[in-house]
């Protein structure tokens, strides 16, 4: 029963816990959950739309730059004269003028319509050779403005120029400069994006213009072009993808002026930082909080059912308690009729050694000569201590019988016999205190089988009760009797006594209730005794009228399987 | 003094006998009843000094036999004898008039001496009674006449 117990308090506990914690947590996790679904997509937004117009901005800054050095270029292509460009020192002015209105401008060359390098201002050795096989030359002599990708050319070192055509319809020339890469590149790389951002220049088939900040030179092509898509449409130049490749986003645009793609990238740990930041802070405060919560809520829940299973145990305990005290309260009461019943046998024999004592010293008196009539006396004296010494006996074990505490056991008797006995040990007590106590058995009835023990407390309590009902009669009757009902014995039981009222009538056989006194009687005999006949398989009813007097009908099955 | 005459009134018949016997041994004048009538009537035929009595018994309650003994002999003490059960009668008895109360069992010894006591009480009680009487019959002669009154 203990387990059982226990599994209910343990039940208990966890339901307790689970819907202590369930419901709130639901709830948290649900609002976090939304909060981390829209605000990454707000992040993703942000940082993506960030991305993309860092991009479109610098784009349009690289653009730009092409386009004022483009018209820089031809400016000075339409505002001087073959001649002019020709004389080499008029040409360091010119290109000095040209580097003052940007520090982009590396060197300068003036080429023939057949490719001559004619005139050279800058640090190579390059005048005289032909270049009409150059990509560039012929290039520029198609469209009359070129813009190369990087080469290395006969300066065996990359670089990439703009040229323009220049002429009449005379004579035609080209006029060619060199992009400082060092100023270009700075001009490209120089845009702050995070901590790991950076761009960079490819052209259409994924060769590095501008040097990789993380790796990848001039010429190189990009490690990494494969993995973000170029718009097939080359007219797009403003962002038309967002791609992520190994933890990197990626944004491209087309410049204008060429057919380059600056390429901008970032880290997405960079890039959602400040997300995933907020993600992380979160869920270490829900996973230590929550943790804290059903720690406590376990503690509590615990504690809780910790209590109720104490209080059981308790209960339980004091209901045990109650029944000994119960039964000690019987016991009480029988020991202080009994202790008058022993007196009388001790007064007698206090006497009688008074009486030998006497008897004794008068031996002296006589001087030796004994009298026949005394030693008589003496031997009465000796007999009657005996007879009032076995008296105590039986009035001590009698008491000693009850006291004990005594495992229920079933045995076979015979109710006239039970009763008979019961009525027999009291029956000092009812002479004492005048009570007529009338027995009145059916004969030859069937043995019962009962806890003979728990039957005797049973009737010893009935009797207590009709001993304390009768006292203020004049004539005092207690009526005992038997006889067989069907499969069961009925013992009727009664006294005249004070009777019992209509509304105490209900509440006789609830445990503490008493109009008894306060120190007379606990009020738990006839719960007690309710108890046990019903443990037997029986019955008890009573009737009673105030002032006339009560009687008690109890029915114990004859075989211990019949219940009532 | 003439010897005290006491009435020993208790349920159990061995205690009477016994006592009867040691107390004859003190020159004291016993008699016994086993119950409320025998001792009803030994108190009218005899001029008992000192009544014992057992609280319970059969067929009388102890004080109710006290309250009869004062009514009908008021000078005739009584000492209570209880078990120890029974104290709450013993007070009442005193209450009621007693003169003493005994614990049983109790010693033979004590019981005469509480009964000296008693019948002390009694005799000087019975003096001052008869005193007064003579001293009414003086100062009104003609009473005599009057009123039947027996001196005790």
């Amino acid at each position: 029963m203990d387990k059982t117990k226990n599994s209910l308090f343990q039940n208990t506990r966890n339901k307790i816990l689970t819907r202590v914690l369930l419901a709130p947590f639901i709830v948290l996790l649900s609002v976090c959950g939304i909060l981390v679904y829209y605000f990454a997509g707000y992040s993703r937004n942000q940082v993506e739309n960030n991305l993309m117009r860092i991009a479109s901005d610098h784009c349009r800054l690289i653009d730009q730059f092409f386009f004022e050095r483009k018209s820089d270029l031809s400016f000075i292509a339409s505002s001087y004269r073959f001649e002019d460009l020709n004389d080499k020192k008029k040409l360091i002015d010119i290109f000095q003028v040209m580097q003052s209105d940007s520090k982009a401008f590396f060197d300068i060359g003036l080429f023939d319509e057949n490719g001559n390098h004619l005139v050279y201002i800058g640090p190579y050795e390059l005048e005289g050779i032909n270049y009409a096989d150059t990509e560039w030359f012929k290039g520029v002599r198609d469209n009359g403005l070129y813009v190369s990708d990087i080469f290395t050319g006969f300066r065996e070192f990359p670089h990439f120029i703009i040229a323009v055509k220049g002429g009449d319809k005379d004579r035609t020339w080209f006029l060619r400069s060199t992009i400082d890469s060092f100023y270009f590149n700075k001009l490209v790389e120089d845009v702050r994006i995070g901590k790991t951002g950076e761009a960079y220049l490819v052209n259409k088939n994924g060769y590095l213009q501008t040097k990789r900040r993380s790796g990848g030179d001039l010429m190189d092509k990009d490690q990494d072009f494969g993995h973000y898509l170029i718009s097939e449409d080359y007219k797009a130049n403003y962002p038309t993808n967002l791609n992520s490749f190994q933890n990197y986003l990626y944004v491209n645009v087309k410049l204008e002026s060429k057919d380059w793609f600056l390429v901008v990238r970032q880290e997405v740990g960079d890039a959602y930082n400040l997300l995933q930041k907020g993600i992380l802070y979160s869920l270490m405060i829900i996973f230590i909080g929550g943790s804290i919560v059903i720690l406590i809520a376990f503690v509590l829940a615990t504690r809780l059912s910790d209590d109720l299973a104490r209080a059981d145990k308790e209960k339980k305990e004091m209901k045990t308690q109650l029944i000994i005290a119960g039964r000690m309260a019987e016991v009480g009461e029988m020991s202080a009729g009994l202790a008058h019943e022993i007196n009388n046998p001790l007064q007698i024999v206090k006497s009688e050694q008074a009486l030998i004592k006497e008897i004794l010293s008068s031996f002296d008196k006589k001087n030796g000569l004994v009298d026949m009539k005394d030693l008589d006396l003496i031997e009465e004296s000796v007999e009657q201590i005996n007879i009032q010494i076995e008296r105590c006996k039986i009035i001590t074990q009698d008491l000693l019988t009850f006291a004990r505490k005594n495992d229920s056991s079933i045995q076979t008797i015979d109710i006239n016999e039970f009763l008979h006995d019961i009525i027999l040990k009291n029956k000092h007590r009812a002479d004492s205190e005048n009570v007529q106590i009338i027995e009145s058995y059916q004969e030859n009835l069937k043995s019962i089988e009962t806890d003979s023990f728990q039957l005797q407390g049973v009737f010893i309590n009935l009797l207590n009760n009709s001993f304390y009902a009768v006292k203020e009669k004049r004539d005092k009757i207690i009526r005992l009797s038997t006889s067989q009902n069907n499969s069961f014995i009925k013992v009727t039981f009664s006294d005249n006594g004070c009777g019992i009222s209509s509304e105490n009538l209900e509440k006789i056989f609830t445990p503490f209730f008493t109009t008894k006194p306060v120190g007379h009687g606990t009020g738990l005999g006839l719960s007690t005794v309710y108890g046990i006949i019903e443990k037997q398989g029986g019955k008890i009813t009573v009737t009673s009228e105030l002032n006339v007097g009560t009687e008690f009908k109890i029915y114990l099955p004859i075989s211990k399987d019949d219940k009532y | 003094m003439a010897s005290m005459k006491i009435l020993l009134v208790d349920d159990e018949e061995r205690f009477l006998a016994t006592t009867k016997i040691l107390l004859e041994k003190k020159d004291i004048d016993i008699f016994s009843a086993s119950n409320f009538n025998d001792a009803m009537k030994i108190l009218d035929k005899q001029k008992i000094d000192v009544v014992i009595l057992d609280v319970k018994m059969p067929d009388h309650d102890g004080i109710e036999v006290l309250s009869t003994i004062k009514v009908e002999h008021p000078l005739v003490e009584v000492i209570m004898l209880t078990g120890h059960a029974t104290v709450e009668s013993a007070v009442d008895g005193l209450k009621m008039g007693a003169f003493d109360y005994l614990m049983k069992p109790c010693d033979i010894s004590i019981l005469v001496e509480k009964a000296n006591k008693a019948a002390i009480k009694k005799r000087v009680n019975e003096e001052k009674m008869r005193m007064t009487k003579v001293e009414d019959l003086i100062s009104d002669p003609l009473s005599v006449l009057e009123n039947k009154k027996k001196i005790n």
